[in-house]
């Protein structure tokens, strides 16, 4: 099975005293179980040969065997040309320095103590370190960039330190051979860079051997003169120079990374244009060579990091183009939100595109966001393609099975290409993420789809904008650093005249203009995701609308119109003791009823609801919240891991979940009359329904139905309904600010609310306003290819 | 570092020192601190305090400190043995494995006639101790777990005490009171004439251990690290095996199955020294060791004078909540 080099392959024993270490018919593995046979490695002194394969390959049984600590199960280990295991410890330990990734307690030692047991074989009876043996272990402690460590306990210390002090260890042993065992494991990118040159340098200054195992093909490219490849199945597969394994698709291979399923994915690319190099897997297929007929532009805005603006900024382009006269849609390949839309046809997308829609004064549709994940525990999500729930997926399924989602992303765009000329496409997260740049569908390897320059956007407020906009750019490769097309400074305040010598700079080093330095502006809009600063802000106002904060909390949009009030306070809460300044209590929907009705159970929420509710104060559940109000909730089919749970019962209400999800826009009236809110009796509401399972009353005498259709009941001043954006019409807003400010006797005028709707569009605007004012909108309609012909 | 260091060893010493004094004057016979020099000047034997202080108290409170430094050093070896912060003789079971054969040789001794020496009860009891840590080694190469480890030692110190139990249910009258006083644990019995041998098994033990310093200091992390850096594991595992044993032997056969200072008194020099040197462990310990069973002897033999407390029954008062501490201490992190 191994084709070993050749030069490699000449050793026999009588040469095996040339090396520093050679291995013939090894077989490792534990308790004479061999895992790995036929081992015919051999390591020359003055160089690196570096083991490589997928975990659980077995890289550390090799290590281990060949330095002695575990016995071959079959065959020999020679050290410079003399028997391994004819060898004493103290014989092996004079020749060879090991590091491994086990850990050890080593309570109050310093880092100098570790390092100092490297110099076991020099000390004396009692172990006393003499001026030499300090020396050393200064000097190995200084070599791996961890002197300024040496008083520190090594136990508290970040593993990638603990990394640098073993290797220091293995150094202070000072023999010409080293086996380390992924020494860089936990070393942050610069630190690998500095372990890898520093190595070399040590290599080369003591002509020491070395026989590591690493994990990131970069480095041993730059580090290894010999590459030994094991597969997953435990085999010496290869054994060659690093030219020869890293050329080709050798590697995909080898961590079982199967080109099958590339063609899978880039056979409908193939189809379409035959002359796509179909080698670099890469989509240099684009629809605009494909389709050069078509008119439809393209531009992308990709940020630095999360939270950098690009949502809004996209949504503000959209307006611009929209003011200017273009049909332009807004797009994103895939989004990560809890909160997530109905469209009319009933399915799901996420709310930042129904936001950059409506900016664009078009309908919301799925296909302007593909696929949307809605993460429903901490390392997995709901994936949800083209509108339709797909299934639920962890974080690593996800991300293996996510090419295979190509297709879907191009016939997205196809069908935003049939209706608008320009398509302002918004990346996701950062670019740079240099871990998960393989297959990306949402940044470069999106712009890349469809040939779209790239505006890459930088957050100021946040710090480190020159860093965060040339940090990017230097960690794309060539392809993608030519797409960058301008940088945009978001979020400025103050004067700008003060960063404009760092603008030029920022130009020179960057070789991309600068788009824009648009300043930071206040914006009335929805928020896209759950990651925002909503939840942590608590205020007192006149009238107090306090949101329970269940675990699982969706949709929570709901509640914005409440925000655009004046003297009007919407608190997110955790703790039963904030109802008690409640003025209104919402139970919002949430993405796993069963769940969260238990946490209210256990964070004390069921007993202060209960009481908050038996002193007659009103409480309004939505969907889930709703669910949460009946008697009970069961799951008989597994919807949320099966079981029934107790509700708050404040509703004689009956839950019971199915695996078919209700989803559609409803709109219709308020036909109870009971409590503060009868006034609310007779009023339209529109919005929309998605739950999975049918609730129904079990006593009707003793509640009345609240929202027509039997979609929500209500009881005194207990009120639930299935339906979401239930407060987004004026009229129901209004009477319930002002039978709640009536119930506090203090006056509420109702003018100051002004319908949300409305708001959004003056804020669309200003937002459009402002970027026409602070961004060179030529160079944005030159990337777009078009001339502007308003201006 | 070296300060904090020295300011332990200081104070460690010092109250040794006071210790003693305290016990030489307090029992049921009151001896002032004046009349002591004055004592022990003269050799005199002949009046009733005298009598009482270099017959009695003395070799007693060498014995209690010697024998409470071996016992502090052999838990400390079985900790760094296992790598387990809560083995110690007494609850590995190791304690009560030396007493039933120290009470198999006491029942045939008196059933067959022939008197007992020191040197043979300190065999006996180095073979029991032998035979129940090679049961406790077994179980440690079956379970990683630490507390499981414990568990073992209990079970097999229970199986062991019972064995005994039965041997004195068999045994003469006159027997009984003897073997019950003695596997209550007590340093009532010393004299000078063991004096002698325990100084020597002292000497032995300390000097042993210091040697094993180096190798203990490459062993705590680990035996394969040990083992590259040039160590021969199995010689050096061996070794600290069996001067383990031979400290917590000697101690039970001299003053019977003592609690926890074997594995609470190293436990808190560590704490205090806040260093991985072995050398100052080892001696801290050992120095540690006699404070506690000094402290503890002079407690159970002046709490209630003229009736005496068996040293364990001290010794576990103030062991066991720091063994306690220890494991909560262990569960956060």
């Amino acid at each position: 099975m191994k084709k070993s080099n050749t030069e490699e392959n000449k050793h026999n024993k009588n040469m095996g005293e040339d090396m520093a270490v050679n291995t013939e018919a090894l077989s490792v593995g534990y308790d004479g179980k061999a895992l790995i046979r036929d081992i015919a490695l051999s390591v020359k002194p003055g160089k690196i040969v570096a083991l490589i394969g997928p975990n659980g390959a077995g890289k550390s049984t090799i290590l281990k065997t060949v330095a002695g600590l575990l016995k071959p199960v079959y065959g020999e280990v020679y050290l410079t040309g003399k028997s391994l295991t004819k060898m004493s410890s103290s014989e092996v330990s004079s020749e060879m320095a090991v590091m491994m990734t086990e850990r050890f307690n080593a309570e109050y030692a310093t880092c100098f103590d570790v390092v100092s047991v490297g110099r076991y074989r020099f000390t004396s009876v009692l172990g006393r370190l003499d001026e030499n043996d300090v020396e050393a272990v200064d000097s190995a402690l200084k070599f791996v960039g961890a002197y300024e460590l040496k008083r520190k306990t090594f136990d508290r210390l970040s593993d990638g330190q603990k990394q640098r002090v073993l290797l220091a260890r293995a150094i202070a042993q000072e023999t010409p051979m080293m086996v380390l065992d992924e020494p860089t494991g936990f070393l942050d990118i610069s630190h690998k860079l500095e372990f890898t040159d520093n190595l070399k340098r040590l290599v080369a200054e003591k002509n020491i051997s070395v026989l590591l195992s690493m994990h990131e093909p970069e480095l041993v490219k730059k580090l290894a003169d010999v590459v030994v490849c094991i597969t997953k199945d435990g085999k010496v597969d290869r054994i060659d120079s690093p030219e020869k394994i890293f050329a080709g698709d050798y590697l995909k291979e080898l961590f079982d990374i199967k080109s099958k399923s590339y063609d899978e994915v880039y056979g409908f690319l193939n189809s379409k244009t035959p002359s796509s190099d179909a080698d670099t897997h890469k989509p240099s297929v684009c629809l605009k060579n494909s389709d050069p007929g078509s008119k439809t532009k393209f531009l992308m805005v990709q940020g630095t990091m999360s939270g950098a603006g690009k949502s809004l900024l996209v949504a503000g382009l959209c307006r611009v183009l929209k003011q200017d006269g273009y049909k332009v849609a807004p797009f994103k390949s895939q989004n990560m939100a809890l909160n997530s839309y109905v469209t009319e046809d009933g399915l799901e997308m996420g709310r930042a595109q129904v936001m950059q829609a409506e900016a664009a004064g078009i309908k919301p549709s799925v296909y302007m966001n593909p696929i949307l994940l809605k993460p429903n525990s901490d390392v997995g999500s709901q994936v949800i393609v083209n509108g339709k729930v797909l299934g639920n997926m962890k974080a690593r399924e996800y991300f293996k099975y996510k090419k295979n989602l190509v297709p879907e992303i191009l016939h997205a765009v196809e069908k935003l290409k049939e209706e608008y000329d320009i398509v302002i496409i918004e990346g996701a997260g950062s670019p740079a993420e240099i871990n998960l740049k393989e297959n990306d569908i949402v940044n470069m390897g999106m712009a890349a789809l469809v040939d779209a320059p790239v505006l890459l956007v930088g957050d100021i407020d946040r710090g480190g904008v020159f860093a965060q906009l040339l940090g990017t750019i230097e960690l794309l490769n060539e392809d993608e650093k030519a797409r960058v097309k301008g940088l945009i400074v978001n979020k400025f305040r103050g004067d700008k005249t003060i960063l404009d010598p760092g603008i030029e700079m920022l130009e020179k080093m960057g070789k991309v203009p600068v788009a824009g330095v648009v300043p930071y502006m206040r914006l009335s809009l929805e928020d896209e995701d759950s990651l925002t600063e909503r939840f942590d802000k608590k205020t007192k106002a006149d009238i107090n609308i306090n949101v329970v904060k269940l675990p699982h909390i969706s949709n929570f949009t709901d509640f914005d119109v409440f925000e655009q009030v004046e003297n009007v306070a919407l608190n997110y809460i955790t703790k039963p003791e904030d109802l008690e300044w409640a003025d209104l209590c919402i139970i919002p929907g949430t993405k796993n009823t069963i769940g969260d009705m238990k946490w209210l159970k256990e964070s004390g929420f069921e007993a202060g609801i209960m009481k908050y509710a038996s002193q007659g104060r009103p409480i309004i559940g939505i969907c889930g919240g709703y669910q949460i109000l009946g008697k009970n909730i069961l799951d008989p089919e597994n919807v949320e891991g099966g079981g029934s749970v107790e509700g708050l019962s404040l509703l004689p209400l009956s839950t019971t979940l199915g695996s078919k999800k209700h989803r559609e826009l409803v709109s219709g009236f308020v036909t109870g009359e009971s409590g503060i809110f009868s006034s609310l009796k007779g009023k339209r509401y529109s919005g929309y329904e998605i739950h999975m399972g049918d609730t129904v009353i079990t006593d009707p005498g003793e509640a009345a139905e609240f929202t027509d259709r039997l979609s929500g009941f209500s009881k005194g001043n207990i009120y639930g309904t299935y339906v979401h954006g239930f407060f987004d019409e004026k009229e129901i807003v209004t009477e319930i600010l002002y039978a709640l400010s009536k119930e506090k006797g203090i006056g509420f005028s109702g003018e100051k609310i002004v319908a949300h709707k409305e708001l959004k569009e003056r804020e669309y605007d200003r937002l459009a306003d402002t970027l026409r004012n602070y961004m060179d909108m030529e160079l944005v309609y030159d990337l777009l290819g078009i001339g502007n012909k308003e201006r | 570092m070296k300060l904090r260091r020295t300011l332990a060893f200081s104070v460690l010493i010092i109250l040794i020192f006071i210790l003693v004094l305290i016990n030489f004057s307090v029992g049921s016979v009151d001896i002032k601190g004046s009349d002591i020099v004055k004592l022990l000047l003269n050799r005199d034997t002949t009046s009733v305090q005298g009598a009482v202080l270099i017959n009695i108290r003395i070799p007693r409170v060498i014995e209690a400190m010697l024998l409470g430094g071996c016992l502090a050093l052999s838990g400390y070896l079985l900790q760094a043995f296992f790598a387990n912060p809560i083995a110690g003789p007494f609850v590995l079971g190791i304690s009560s494995g030396a007493k039933l054969v120290v009470a198999c040789l006491m029942v045939m001794g008196s059933e067959f006639g022939f008197g007992i020496s020191s040197g043979m009860m300190v065999s006996a009891s180095f073979v029991g101790a032998l035979l129940a840590t090679g049961f406790v080694i077994a179980a440690a190469g079956k379970v990683k777990n630490m507390s499981v480890l414990i568990v073992c030692g209990i079970m097999i110190g229970y199986i062991a005490s019972a064995v005994t139990e039965v041997l004195v249910t068999f045994a003469d009258d006159y027997n009984i009171v003897n073997l019950h006083n003695w596997s209550l644990g007590t340093f009532s019995s010393s004299s000078w004439q063991e004096i002698k041998i325990v100084v020597i098994i002292t000497i032995l033990g300390v000097f042993t251990s210091l040697f094993l310093s180096k190798q203990i200091e490459a062993y705590l992390f680990g035996e394969n690290y040990a083992k590259s850096v040039g160590m021969n594991v199995r010689v050096f595992r061996i070794c600290l095996i069996l001067v383990s044993s031979f400290l917590s032997a000697t101690v039970t056969a001299f003053a019977g199955p003592v609690s926890f200072v074997g594995i609470a008194v190293p436990h808190v020099i560590r704490r205090l020294l806040k260093t991985s040197k072995q050398r100052s462990i080892i001696m801290g310990a050992f120095l540690g060791g006699a404070v506690v069973c000094l402290f503890c002897d002079l407690l159970a033999r002046a709490l209630f004078a003229p009736m005496e407390l068996s040293i364990s029954t001290v010794t576990a008062v103030f062991g066991a909540p720091v063994v306690i501490g220890m494991m909560l201490n262990k569960k956060r992190a």
